[in-house]
Parts: structure tokens; sequence; C-alpha cells
């Protein structure tokens, strides 16, 4: 529609006679002809609500966030809502406060023991039960990073299973999830060449687009880490 | 949930209560409100009252619209606006019924996706959206309550992606003289971007 209005519109300078002019009103009522069915059509579909959700989908696709919003305000006419405190609500909370046991009475049916009086409670306690962690994050994937750096030597490199596996399955998952984090932070560099992969220490300081926009899935089954291990 | 039960209002006012409603309706008039009834038939949660006489609810509405700038009041960001909207055009095209995963979908476009799964949510708690033992969504009551349904969907139905205005209004202006060039006056409410309709 918009282009065969646009056509008409590009030659409407161009006629001359009468004839010309009384075609182009012909055009142009023939389509608004055209687009007042359609506009029927619809409304007569959306009154009845039966509309194609294919033609839904596709204007709310081509919609923006504030035409939306903007046709709902035109048709939404939000219920008048009061919420207050009557007496016979206020009665009913206090009679269940005035009710309500004693902390001490309550914690009696609980049979919890004897009660014991709060005390301060250290870090190292504390990690002990694993409430906190002994080292900040960041601190362990710099001590990760130096060790690899170490073990690297002059070579610049370590092969990746080397460097992971350790006889204790828990702290090779653990190390394998440092590792992890030390690549995608530009800490280090996984490199690979055929079956093999191979880590490269980096030197701060680091940011965060030198790390890998990559994805390497590498499974650590207990299979998969006693194999390397032969 | 707001509003008062048919058995309810008998039982305060009397049988005559309708009558009562209607004067009620004439004198809320003037504050731009009015007293809508909603039939039990279309909510799932109604039951009959004591007398077994079918059982409708009777709120109190807003009888005209917000514009953008009142509706800012309501605590409603535009994201809220776009996504129920989207929402309930979406479950009426599909025969009240949608499931839940291409409702996300489809807000989610327009929100993001994490938007989308919370804000299904405050639907459903809401009482915008209903959802079924079968995990369908299907509108709820309070869209029974506040929403001209068949108003919504005409409107969406003649709108114009928004593009597609700004293309008409800057071929307008080319030929017209600018006294002449239509206005989008609704959408010049909307502070933070334009936002217009045809409708």
């Amino acid at each position: 529609m918009s282009e065969a209005l646009r056509v008409i519109r590009r030659h409407a300078e161009n006629w001359k006679t009468l004839q010309d002019n009384l075609l182009d009103m012909r055009a142009i009522t023939s389509l608004a002809r055209v687009v007042g069915l359609q506009s029927a059509n619809l409304r007569f579909q959306s009154s009845s609500l039966f509309v194609d959700p294919g033609m839904v989908k596709q204007k709310i696709g081509s919609m923006s966030r504030e035409q939306l919003a903007e046709l709902l305000l035109l048709s939404w006419h939000p219920v008048v809502e009061l919420e207050q405190l009557t007496d016979a609500s206020t009665k009913e909370a206090l009679d269940y406060w005035q009710h309500m046991l004693s902390f001490f009475e309550r914690r009696k049916r609980l049979a919890t023991g004897p009660f014991e009086t709060p005390g301060p409670m250290d870090s190292p306690e504390l990690a002990r039960m694993r409430v906190l962690e002994e080292k900040a994050f960041t601190k362990r994937l710099d001590e990760l990073r130096i060790e690899m750096k170490e073990k690297a030597g002059e070579e610049e490199r370590i092969e990746y299973w080397s460097f992971v596996r350790t006889s204790n399955f828990p702290q090779t998952v653990l190390r394998a999830q440092m590792v992890s984090f030390l690549i995608s932070y530009g800490m280090a560099v996984l490199e690979r060449k055929r079956e093999k992969m191979f880590l490269i220490p980096r030197d701060p300081p680091f940011a965060s687009r030198q790390g890998s926009p990559l994805s390497y899935p590498i499974p650590i089954t207990k299979e998969v880490v006693t194999s390397r291990a032969k | 949930m707001p509003g008062a039960r048919s058995w309810e209002l008998k039982t305060g006012l009397g049988k005559e209560y309708l009558k009562v409603l209607t004067q009620l309706d004439v004198s809320l008039k003037d504050l731009d409100l009015e007293v809508k009834k909603v039939e039990s038939q279309v909510l799932s949660d109604y039951k009959p009252g004591p007398d077994g006489e079918e059982e409708s609810r009777y709120f109190v509405r807003l009888k005209g619209t917000l514009t953008p700038r009142e509706a800012r009041m309501t605590g409603w960001r535009i994201d809220n606006l776009a996504a129920l909207a989207a929402c309930l055009s979406l479950i009426v095209s599909k025969q009240g019924k949608s499931e839940r995963k291409e409702l996300e979908e489809v807000i989610g476009q327009k929100v993001g996706r994490w938007r989308a799964l919370t804000l299904t949510d405050a639907f459903l708690r809401s009482g915008y959206l209903e959802e079924d033992e079968e995990g369908l969504v299907k509108l709820g009551w309070r869209t029974r309550a506040e929403l001209d349904l068949q108003s919504l969907m005409m409107l969406i139905a003649e709108s114009k992606p928004k593009g597609v205005i700004d293309q008409e209004f800057a071929e307008a202006t080319e030929v017209s003289p600018p006294e002449e060039a239509p206005r989008d006056v609704a959408g010049a409410d909307l502070e933070e971007d334009q936002a217009s309709t045809d409708a």
C-alpha cells in the first residue's frame, strides 16, 4: 500500500490533463477501498477476539515497548483498591500477640536441650565449618598462577593435565575450576596442539579482554584422570 | 482479592442491592469511576453463593483510561505495561490459553529473558494471568475486571511499527506544509523514547 501511494505521489506533478488526474483519483479511491475493507475485516476479527496468533506475534515483534505500553493504557481501567486496618483485624492481631508464649516456653517444645548462651566465633573456626573461605578467591587465583609459572619454568608452558591432576580427585576438580577462571580472566592462556593442551601463565597487568573468548569443554571423570596419569 | 461478591452485597444491602449499585455507579461518574460486574463463569476461582445462586463479583474501577504521564504514578514501568500487553494479546489470539514458555519467549524479545521470567510470575501473582494444572497460562480475574480486551486487540491489529510511522511522517512533512503534518500527540507524553501509535 505504501509503495503504491509512493508511486502515485512521485508522478503526481507530471500529470497535465484532467484525464490523467482523474485516473490518479480512481487509483487512490481503489486503494482507500482496500484499506477500508482490510480495516473492517480486522475490526470484525478483533471484536470477536478471533485474531490470527501469527499476525499478533508479528505485530508485537515490530512494535516498540513504548507503543505496546501505550496501547495497553488505552484499554486499561485499573480497579480501585483500599487496604486498611479494621477494628476487628487489629483486635485479632493484639490477641495473637498477647496469647503467644514466651520465646523460652516455645523453645522447650522443640526439645533442643539446654540453652547455650551466644558467644563469639573466630574466623578460623568459621572456616573449619565452611562458613567462611580461608583465603579470598582472587588471592587463591594468584597463588595458582604463580605455582603455574614456577612449574612452567623456562619452557613457559606446562601440559594441562600434569598441572591440574593431583592424587585427590575432588582437589583435581577444584584445580580445573580455578584454572578455568585463570583463563577467563586472562591470567593464563590455554593452547591446543593436536591432542595435548598447554597452559601458558601470563604476567600482570591483566585485562579481562585478554581472556579466552572461546569455551573448551574438558570432561573430568575419575577414568579420565587415571588414564591421563598412566 | 478486591471487590464484593453478589451474595455479600445481598446480605449487606438487601435484595435490592442492584439498585444501590446503579445509584453508586451514577455517583461515581463524577470521580471518573464506575461499577464493573464480572460474571462468575469467566472466573475459575469463584464458587456459587450460599443460596446456590450463580455468583458475580463487583469491582469499582477507573471509567476512563490513564495517560502515560498518569500511569507513571502507578509505579509500573514501561517494560511491565508492554509485557502485559504482549501477554494478553497473545493469549487472546490463542483462544484464551497459551504455553508459558511461548509467552516468556515473546516477552523476552521485548524486555530480556530474565525480566520476562520475573514479569510472568508477577502477572500470575497479581491475577492478570492464571496457570492451570497442565501448565497452560490463561487470562486471570484481574484482566477480566480491568482490561477492555476488544479495544486492546483492535488497537494492536490496527497498529503500525514505529519505523513505518516515522517514515510516513517524514514523507508527509516533505509533501505537506508544516501546519498540515500529522502530529503524534499521545507519544509525546512518554519521556524516555518517543512512543507513538496510529491507533
